[in-house]
This record gives structure tokens, sequence and C-alpha cells, in this order.
């Protein structure tokens, strides 16, 4: 969509939203500031300038109907602090929504996110769901892709990959006491006619995903997907092995006591048909063949009110590098009296011989550990975080990237006051000591305004 | 042709009162949570006990906020989104999942150390160890973003 029509659209959108009973508006402002030293650049002193703004206006006309808005646009004060320019900013979502009084019935219309099944994506288009008789529900989508374009400096042939349309749909089963079993599916349009892109390849997406929840009983819950790869991909030379199964992913707790549980975790991923319709190629390679899989194993323990344990391993296996395992602990106390929360996590990566990454390094370790400890505090309408966090690589002399340092660590501290209900005002400070910044402090300055009837916004 | 039409209309009509007949009598779930919860992770089935979701005919213990939850909270926002919404508004999902950021969610809430956020600390140095050992894991929320600051080095 074009940035006139796109401003004109906003413009609509917020002026329709005078006619709405209820309407809460959630402000952040933020003013950042650091000098940036990264080795190979320029110095550079930054000073973005930041504004979130979402708004939820209710009952427009009639009780059933309301409007969604969420962007951003921030502008350098100094130095330009990212690419593409000193200004920037974005719609994240501005859509209508009707919910009907029956049926868990919900159209709509405008920029949102979609997320099923098969489909995690951000459209501007139109969208239903219902429940069913015999406790299915249905839901459908289709838009236009919101595109991330390039910029004009960059070679564009990551839209190649955009399409003109996009659509989907899920169908779902809720089966009493047990569950729900869904079937859904997701189809691109045919290359954007504008971007005049001529490529043999035809990269059209089709999936097909199957997901699942299963709780027979209380104490046992399973939830999980697959995702099949449903296009044809002509363009792979006879006999090439490619599996269809794009990815599974599942996960089944069980929890013996209210105070005990334990969660395993299976994950299997083929790139081929995973990638489908990356949007970035030169990352994500769709021709690119390997598999990975993951599976882990968690234990949540609270054995005192306010306290919690969480102890998990994690084994990954990609086919053209290694083997990964990651282990450690997580734990969390809340002093509520003292309206003080705490948390410490430590972890321990092994990962020894990564392999054919540099013709010149063909193998070195990534193996690491993880130390994070965080605090928070409230007294009165004061608050008071600190967050630590310690990273120590195991061969920083032979992985390239590191610059034979050792060490990260970042240190970020933060004070609030709550001037009053709707607005707080607060200042972070950010110290950091990592391979690839070396030292660098940054200062942030948030305004936060919060007006409105709704007590929603998720603390 | 004007059979063609009417018998198409006709065709139609039945297959919408059709549609129509098999959506669920039942009242639509409740818009919003009745009660104002208090800060930190909800234990739904705190109040609620094992009694279920009436329009999801899962426990409310399915939706307690345990750190498993919290991980796995795609399965529950992709199946029972408006559940999610008795309590939620739009804008919490979009701390993280904003598909194009102005900062990293973890740098916009410093000061939230309590939630989980994607790339604490100086992830620049992490991200090139992470990306070795799962790149699908990326793929999740910048596949199909086309990132312009991936595109700056992963040309």
């Amino acid at each position: 969509m074009r940035q006139h029509t796109q401003v004109a659209l906003l413009a609509a959108l917020i002026s329709a939203t005078a006619g709405a009973q209820d309407v809460s508006v959630y402000s952040t402002t933020m003013a950042q500031m650091y000098q940036q030293n990264v080795p190979g650049f320029d110095k550079a002193n930054l000073l973005p300038a930041t504004e979130y703004l979402a708004i939820d206006a209710t009952k427009l006309g009639s009780d059933r109907l309301s409007l969604h808005l969420y962007g951003w646009g921030y502008t350098d004060l100094q130095d330009q602090s990212t690419i593409g320019g000193k200004t920037a900013g974005n719609l994240t979502y501005g859509y209508l929504q009707y919910n009907f009084d029956q049926a868990n019935a919900v159209i709509k219309a405008g920029r949102f996110t979609v997320n099923q099944g098969a489909g995690n994506e951000q459209v501007d288009g139109v969208s239903a769901r219902t429940d069913l008789v015999n406790g299915f529900y249905v839901s459908a989508f289709a838009g236009t892709p919101v595109i991330f374009k390039n910029l004009d400096s960059y070679p564009q042939f990551d839209l190649a990959f955009q399409r003109n349309i996009t659509f989907g749909a899920r169908l779902a089963w809720r089966i009493p006491k047990m569950g729900e079993l869904a079937v859904s599916y997701l189809q691109d349009g045919t290359a954007t006619p504008s971007l005049n892109v001529n490529d043999p390849v035809d990269y059209t997406r089709r999936q097909m995903g199957v997901d699942l929840k299963l709780s027979p009983w209380s104490m046992l819950d399973i939830s999980g997907r697959t995702l099949f790869d449903l296009a044809k991909h002509d363009n792979l030379l006879p006999g090439t092995d490619t599996s269809n199964i794009a990815e599974h992913d599942y996960s089944a707790t069980l929890k013996p006591l209210d105070s005990l549980s334990f969660t395993g975790s299976f994950v299997e991923r083929n790139f081929y048909a995973y990638y489908a319709g990356s949007t970035l190629p030169n990352l994500f390679d769709m021709n690119e063949k390997g598999l990975f899989r993951a599976t882990g194993l968690s234990a949540t323990w609270a054995p005192l009110s306010g306290f919690q344990i969480v102890a998990d391993v994690k084994r990954t296996d990609r086919e053209e590098y290694g083997t990964a395992t990651r282990a450690g602990a997580d734990l969390r106390y809340n002093f509520t009296k003292a309206h003080v929360l705490t948390g410490f996590g430590y972890h321990k990566i092994n990962a020894f011989n990564v392999i054919q990454v540099d013709a010149r390094v063909p193998s070195y370790s990534i193996s690491h550990a993880e130390w994070r400890a965080w605090a928070m505090v409230e007294s009165g309408k004061l608050s008071a975080t600190i967050d630590a966090i310690r990273l120590h690589y195991s061969a920083a002399a032979t992985n390239p990237f590191l610059y034979g340092k050792a060490f990260e660590t970042q240190l970020v501290g933060s004070v609030g006051y709550q001037a009053a209900t709707s607005f707080k005002v607060s200042g972070d400070l950010s110290v950091e000591d990592t391979p690839l910044y070396q030292k660098q402090v940054m200062g942030i300055l948030k305004l936060e305004y919060r007006f409105g009837f709704s007590f929603k916004g998720g603390k | 042709m004007f059979r063609k039409f009417a018998l198409l209309a006709v065709a139609l009509g039945l297959g919408l009162l059709s549609a129509c007949a098999l959506v669920s009598p039942e009242a639509s779930f409740a818009p919003t949570h009745p009660q104002e919860l208090p800060q930190g992770r909800p234990t739904c089935s705190e109040c609620h006990g094992t009694e279920r979701v009436k329009s999801t005919q899962k426990q409310f213990a399915a939706f307690d906020h345990t750190p498993t939850f919290v991980k796995n909270h795609k399965f529950a926002a992709n199946q029972d989104p408006g559940t999610c919404a008795a309590c939620h508004a739009p804008a919490f999902c979009s701390d993280c999942h904003g598909g194009k950021t102005a900062m990293l969610p973890s740098v916009k809430l410093a000061d939230r150390p309590d939630r989980e956020m994607p790339h604490r600390g100086n992830y620049l140095t992490m991200h090139r160890i992470d990306g070795k050992v799962d790149p699908t894991s990326c793929f999740k929320c910048h596949g199909r973003a086309n990132n312009e600051k991936c595109s700056a080095c992963h040309k």
C-alpha cells in the first residue's frame, strides 16, 4: 500500500474513534542516548526518539463494533541510528472488528496478524471465524501480505518471493473433556505484477497444518502441530530427496502434583519445506536440504508460595553443523510483603564442533555459559529494577566472531515514578561490554501514558 | 441465461441457509474478564478450579500462566485468541510480535526483567551462535518479514 494511502487510511481510522463510547490510549515516548563504537565503523553519537501509540476504541455506534490501532515512529535527533534513514514508522495493525453475541463469531477488516495452524501472516485484508454446531469452529482470512520493502540501494530480489495475495482457513473440532483437533490450509497468490519479476521458479506456498491440544486428564496436556509443504516445486531435479513435512512441533506436560510438573518437547524441521515462502531467501535458503531436530525435557517445581524453580535440558541436532546441548535452571522468588520479585538463571551450552563454517576455520567450538540475575522492587509510587547478564565463551581464541574476547556482560538498571494512575516516567541505564561493541553505555528516558476506561493492557 | 442465474441464486441462498443452520446457537465468551487481575502471571485454576472454559472445552488450568505455558503460548494464541483477549489488549502481543519493530523488545521493556523477552543482552554477538545451532527459530519471526536490518549483512 502506498504511503499517502496509508496516512489517509490511518487518519480516517483515528477520526472514527471520536464516535466511540470507550477509548483506551496507550502511549510510550522513549528517548535513547548512546555512543556506538563498532570495530571497522565510525563512532556515532545516537539520540533516537521513538513514539509507540496504541488505541482501542469500543462501542463504535454498536456495542459489538471496535477499532484497534498500533504503530510507532522514530526520528534521529543526532547521527543516523539504523539503516534506511533518520526517520521511520510502521503501522503494526489497524482494523475494525465486529464481535457477534452468538457463536463467538468475529469479523475483522484492515491490517492485522493472522495466527493459525498453517499461517502466521501480517496482512491487509479480512478475516472471520465462528463456532459451529457439535463442537466445530471455522476461521478464514484473505488479504495482501504486508511488504517490508528493502532499501532502494539494496537489490530488490527478495521481493521476487512476495505474492499479491495470501489466504487460508482452519477447521477445528472441540471434543468435550478431551481437547481440540484442527486442520488448516494456507496458499499464496501469484507474484506481485508491479514488481516485474521474471523468475522461472514458482515459489507459491501451499501449506497444510494439523494442530492439536489434548487433555484427557487434568494431569496431562499434549499440544503440537505438524506442517506440510504441498507446493509442487517443479524446479527440483528428478530424484531429489526432500520431505514434504516442514515441521513437527509437540510438547507434553505431566503434572503429578500441583507443585510439580514435567514437560517433554520434540521439534523437527526440514529446511527445504519449512523455508518455503521466505521473503528473506538470502538468509533462509529455500534450496537448503538440511534437517533440524530438538528434544527437550524440563521440570517445574514450586515447593513454596512465591518460589519456583525450572530445570531444563535440550539437545539440538543440525545435520550440516553438528550437535548442541543446553542445560540449566531458572529460579524465581516473590517476596510478596516486601513487593520484591527476584530471579536467577544459569545455563551451559555445549557445542564443541561446529563444522564447515569458514574455509579458513573449518571447525570451532561455540560452547558457552549464561548467567542471569534480576530483581524488581516497588515502594509506593517508586519502582526499580536491575538485570545482570554474563556470558562466558569457551573458545574465544578460535571463534573468529569473538575477536578473542571470552566474556560478555550487560547490566541494566531502571528507576520509575508513577506520577499519576495514567502517567509514569522512568529512566534506564544500560552498561555493556561485548566482543562486538566493546564498551557501550546507553541511557533511556521513557514516558508512559495510559488513558481510558478499559483495564486491559497485559501487565 | 436468466434460468442459470436464478438456479445459481437459489443454490447460493440454500447454501447460505444451510451454513447459518450450522452456526452454533450458544452465546459468545465474555469479551472482558469481569474482575481486574493482580500483577504477575495469573493462575486461572486458583479461582476456577477444575471448571472448563465453556467455549473451548478446555479446563481453566490449560490457561494457567506456568513457565511451560509462557514458552508454548503460541498454541493457546492460535486456538483460543478470544480467551487471551479477555485480559490482554492486542498491543500486548505487539510488544514482541510486531513484524517490524523500532527497537528490540528487551530494550523497550528493559524495566520488566520478569517478562520472557527474545534477545536479551546484546544479541548481535549471540545471534551468530544461535543461528548456527537453530536457524529455524529465527525464521519464525524474521523469515517472512523481509527485514532490511538482516539484509544489510546477509546479502
